[in-house]
């Protein structure tokens, strides 16, 4: 799963899928087929800001989908794009959608516990630095988490 | 896009249904999932990775599982780049499935000259049991495994038959070709010590 999710894509490829849409946006009407391949590949991008504007790019696929494996299709790429950029719980609600589509599908499965996995050592890794950070320097730290959990729980 | 650590990588094309990612299932898992699970058309593409042992060397392969879906075209023409070998599969029992193996060795062909075309014919066990149901012949299929020095293979991944096979060879190719390559620059070397000067002063003057 490291391997799907981390994979980018290469400049050029992107480049010219890009060119491709602008031209289609140019002359007033992107396709589905266009504008899915330019979504996926600014998902695989290196760059964060196109990996969002790959999710918007699917998103709006997914307002219009016409068929459910379509649906499924821009679900997963969602999915995938929310992991790349690290957004966890967003990713999990959309394979969570996949499999209200497909009970049994596989990859959105592999996807998920892939998804959980991060979550979980990530959360892990969270509280060691703020453990060990804790020991140091004790009550300022202490003080600065309070804090982002109340500007957290503000937002 | 070669993904992770592999030595060789290897990619599977074929129209939807052909039977690409059961046979990937077979080979990775040793399992036959189409009588419990229903059909799953593979979204984009998959990855798996097993390790084969060949003349006591281990080599790693990464398969990526395209999805045959005509959606998926453009994505699977980017996941063959740099593909050491390609398994492109049809089903025996769908004649629809052959040409659309002769489109993807032609695309091959065209843009991955350095790519090993295995062709390979799936859903044995169907005619197997019932050989009226077998539309495409093994002479067909044969033929256009050699025009592109190939192989053909026909495999069933519900009974196993010949998955393995291809793998194998498609390590002891690999391995095959790496020695080659490797006394071709030995080769290289050798001539380069007999004539230094010579060799030394290519594109000097
Ligand atoms: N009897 C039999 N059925 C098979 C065999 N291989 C695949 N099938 C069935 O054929 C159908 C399609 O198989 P898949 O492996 O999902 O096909 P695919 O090529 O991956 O399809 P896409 O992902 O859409 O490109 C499934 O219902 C499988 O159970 C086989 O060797 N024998
Ligand atoms: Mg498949």
């Amino acid at each position: 799963m490291d391997t799907i999710v981390k994979e980018n894509i290469d400049p050029k490829d992107l480049k010219s899928f890009e060119v491709l849409y602008i031209e289609q946006q140019r002359r007033g009407y992107v396709s589905e087929k266009t504008q899915f391949d330019y979504a996926w590949c600014l998902v695989r991008s290196r760059y964060i800001s196109d990996m969002h504007k790959g999710i918007e790019l699917l998103k709006d696929l997914l307002r219009s989908a016409k068929d459910d494996l379509s649906k499924r299709d821009y679900l997963y790429y969602i999915a995938i794009g929310f992991v790349r950029i690290k957004e966890y719980e967003s990713a999990l609600e959309y394979t969570e959608a996949i499999q209200k589509i497909e009970p049994e599908n596989k990859q959105a499965k592999e996807l998920q516990s892939y998804i959980k996995q991060k979550l979980k050592s990530d959360g892990l890794i969270g509280m060691a630095i703020v453990g060990g950070a804790a020991l140091a320097v004790g009550g300022i730290i202490g003080a600065t988490v309070a804090a982002m959990r109340k500007k957290k729980s503000n937002q | 896009m070669s993904g992770g650590k592999v030595d060789i990588k290897v990619v599977l094309l074929g129209k939807a249904y052909a039977g690409k990612t059961s046979l990937v299932e077979r080979y990775i898992h040793n399992r036959f999932l189409g009588e419990t699970v229903p059909y799953q058309n593979t979204i984009g593409a998959a990855f798996g990775a097993k390790t084969v042992t060949v003349n006591n060397q281990n080599v790693v392969i990464g398969i990526w599982d395209t999805a045959g879906s005509e959606r998926y075209e453009a994505m699977s023409r980017i996941y063959y780049r740099g593909a050491k070998a390609a398994i492109v599969c049809y089903d025996l029992t769908d004649k629809s499935s052959f040409d659309r193996a002769r489109f993807w060795i032609g695309e091959l062909q065209k843009y991955e000259q350095g790519c090993q075309i295995y062709l390979c014919g799936t859903k044995f066990d169907i005619i197997e049991d019932n050989p009226d149901l077998r539309t495409v012949s093994e002479r067909d299929a044969h033929a256009l495994a050699l025009d592109v020095r190939g192989e053909n293979y026909e495999t069933s991944s519900k009974t196993g038959k010949d998955i393995d096979k291809i793998f194998t060879k498609i390590a002891v190719d690999y391995l095959a070709s790496k020695t080659a390559h490797k006394n071709e620059v030995d080769a290289d070397i050798v001539e380069l010590r007999k004539h230094p000067k010579k060799h030394l002063c290519q594109g000097c003057s």
